[in-house]
């Protein structure tokens, strides 16, 4: 049971950290398909901050980890950008942008590891990371059962929990939030009252790249250990379905991507258990997927999109 | 008040030409990121590109082995293109109807498994199990197409969703029965399918050359002219642009909106399960488990550098296949990694989803030059053809 909600948790909460970067995205009016390329474009930058100056810290160093996780959020936003300058500035559609954005993201960031790789490190064609250390909550993981959630913690865990948290707050809380999510529903309103639609989006596209490239970066410090393509497992798109399955709410949101990490650590273990041969458990790998459907079958009927979602803004428009 | 048009309104304001120009607008400035790119590199740009154009066979190679020459590796291209333009025509129809079928990947593996297992493994002629491997990609791709048009269309799920998630589940339980079932314990692939049910023959003789017969390359061109007839000429093609278009205006006109997008998504699934077909029993003969190709993902970009025409697709294809097909050559000659071929389609795409801004641009500086005002219709233009 243990073993499920640690494994549960550290793959549901940079899930999280990305859909929400997605929920800032899509509530400023930005549909953001580009969630998968944002990842691992944000990861590379990070990586590549190892790569570099790794060397001068001790191995395992946690202030190494930390610097590189804020090199993928700046990575991840300064890549957003580009997305945010194809859907605010060139009017380009957004859906298509942003499967443009993920291949190039793809392309780039496969091409420069395995190029920077073979002239600079003469390595393979992965850049290492290692996995984070871990550690326990001093007494609050003695508590039986609850008490898991606090055991053997990936630090960058307690960072997404934190920045979840002013995540909300800013979203609900503060002006600039009301007006991104203003800008979702009626970039009308927004622009009478003065203020820039344009700027606005940008901003919320490019926060929305930060956040991906935090979460894009725990991956690589928990599941695989390295930089290199298998960073593209799709996370992205599920981050994108969760945030759909949360009705584009941060709360909601957050049992989407439990339900998530919890039902794929719930299928390992399950086939774990019953000792199942390991061609089974890429049959227990759909669970997520499965559930998803069924959940949308059922619920997507209340389901309510941004009003304009999607929509280039026009002031002429009516 | 009369100026000189921009030099950059005289390329790209004619509307006439505009299909035709921004296009090779944007594969210009992707060429010319390219070179900027391989120039820090310290490679020739020239060189590189030339590589790729020998190595899809498009120019001769200095040298061949024997029993090869630029007709076989011309041949190979084509075989390899066959599913990138049935890929991409799927993609087209969804964008039509304002649908976006990114599950093209998963559709195509679904029609690929399903005609390998049926007809790939028995041991029928040639001339009964071709078409029927075709048929039945066709019928299994429109079963995947049609589930994800009605989910849209019943319940109201998002289709990018939607495909994602059934790509998925398709990926893990095919993989699951190929590892299972079908795993041939050499190449780790499944066990490849008879030489008869496989759509481009191997190593056939071309006087002294030998190489593959791509057999279905023409059916792909004849059903992207029968796809530009129906979508242009026909009462099904206008619903479809009418939805895709604008959904509330097309049911006060009286379009039955729901069956609509059913039915263009069914449509689209088909033409990828016949991309599925000729990529898993064509281009190659075996799957490997647990991977999409990236064909299905690519064929989104095509569509688009095709600006939505299935004419313009087959085009856009043959670029498209031709940069890939020729980057392994390049990596050789030039000795830089084979990925950048995916980085330059990445920038073809990237410039051509500016193609609407392009569009924007030159129509204001013409009105600029002309001295009209800017109406907000012109500007509405752009966002169309998507």
């Amino acid at each position: 049971m243990d073993v499920v909600i640690i494994d549960g948790l550290s793959y549901a909460l940079p899930l999280l950290c990305i859909a929400i970067g997605g929920i800032y995205s899509e509530r400023s009016g930005v549909t953001n398909l580009a969630l998968e390329g944002l990842l691992g474009a944000g990861a590379f930058i990070g990586a590549l901050f190892v790569a570099f100056f790794g060397g001068y810290f001790p191995t395992g160093s946690l202030p190494l980890m930390f610097i590189a996780m804020a090199c993928a959020m700046v990575g991840g936003a300064l890549y957003a950008m580009l997305h945010g300058l194809l859907c605010v500035k060139f009017r380009a559609n957004q859906v298509i942008s942003g499967v443009v954005i993920n291949i190039l993201a793809m392309a780039i960031t496969v091409f420069l590891t395995r190029q920077i790789n073979s002239t600079l490190f003469k390595s393979s064609d992965k850049i290492q990371l290692g996995v984070s250390p871990r550690f326990d909550v001093p007494w609050l993981s003695k508590i039986p059962i609850i008490g898991a959630v606090f055991k053997s913690v990936y630090p960058f865990e307690v960072i997404i929990v934190a920045v979840v948290a002013i995540m909300w707050y800013i979203l609900y809380r503060t002006r600039f939030g009301m007006r991104l999510r203003a800008c979702g529903d009626n970039p009308h309103a927004v622009d009478s009252a003065g203020l820039s639609v344009q700027r606005t989006r940008f901003a919320a596209v490019m926060i929305s790249g930060a956040l991906t490239g935090l979460g894009g970066i725990s991956f690589a410090y928990s599941i695989s250990a390295n930089f290199s393509s298998s960073i593209y497992t799709g996370a992205g798109y599920l981050a994108i379905a969760a945030l759909i399955f949360g009705n584009w709410k941060i709360i909601p949101t957050v049992g989407a991507c439990l339900l998530f990490g919890l039902a794929r650590s719930g299928g390992y273990r399950l086939a774990n258990v019953l000792a199942l041969p390991s061609s089974f458990s890429d049959l227990i790998m759909i669970l997520p997927y499965v559930l998803t459907l069924l959940v949308l079958i059922f619920f997507s009927g209340t389901n309510r999109a941004p009003r304009a979602l999607g929509e280039i803004y026009d002031k002429g428009k009516r | 008040m009369k100026k000189r048009p921009h030099i950059f309104t005289r390329l790209l304001g004619d509307s006439k030409l505009q299909p035709f120009v921004i296009p090779v607008f944007s594969v210009v400035c992707s060429l010319a990121a390219a070179s900027i790119v391989l120039l820090i590199i310290g490679r020739n740009p020239l060189i590189a590109f030339r590589s790729i154009l020998q190595g899809a066979g498009l120019l001769p190679r200095g040298s061949y082995s024997a029993g090869k020459g630029m007709l076989t590796d011309l041949l190979n291209t084509l075989s390899a293109l066959t599913p990138m333009i049935f890929a991409a025509l799927g993609v087209t129809v969804a964008f039509k109807a304002g649908l976006f079928n990114i599950g093209v990947s998963g559709q195509m593996l679904f029609a690929g498994y399903i005609a390998s297992v049926t007809i790939g493994y028995s041991d029928l002629p040639a001339y009964a199990a071709r078409p029927l491997v075709l048929l039945i990609g066709f019928a299994c791709g429109a079963l995947i197409g049609a589930l994800i048009g009605l989910l849209k269309h019943r319940f109201n799920i998002n289709e990018v969703v939607s495909s994602i998630m059934i790509n998925y589940i398709l990926q893990y339980v095919i993989g699951f029965f190929i590892l299972t079932r079908h795993i041939d314990p050499v190449s780790r692939q499944s066990v490849a399918v008879s030489a008869a049910a496989r759509l481009v023959p191997q190593s056939v003789h071309y006087g002294t050359l030998k190489g593959d017969l791509p057999l279905c390359i023409l059916l792909a061109i004849i059903v992207a002219f029968i796809l530009r007839f129906v979508i242009n000429r026909t009462r099904y093609g206008f619903d479809l642009l009418a939805v895709g278009a604008n959904p509330k205006a097309a049911r006060y006109a009286g379009i039955r909106v729901g069956s609509t997008v059913v039915t263009s998504m069914t449509l689209s699934g088909a033409l990828a399960g016949l991309a599925g077909v000729t990529h898993y029993l064509g281009y190659y003969n075996s799957i490997q488990p647990k991977s999409l190709t990236s064909v299905g993902f690519d064929s989104i970009a095509v569509s688009l550098l095709g600006n939505g025409n299935p004419v313009g697709v087959l085009f856009s294809s043959l670029l498209v296949t031709v940069i890939d097909k020729g980057s392994t050559y390049m990596s050789s000659m030039v000795k830089v990694e084979r990925e950048i071929a995916a980085v330059i389609t990445g920038l073809i795409l990237l410039f051509s989803a500016c193609g609407a801004y392009f569009k924007y641009l030159a129509e204001r500086n013409q009105l600029a030059a002309t001295g009209e005002p800017a109406n907000s219709e012109k500007k509405d233009d752009g966002e169309g053809d998507a």
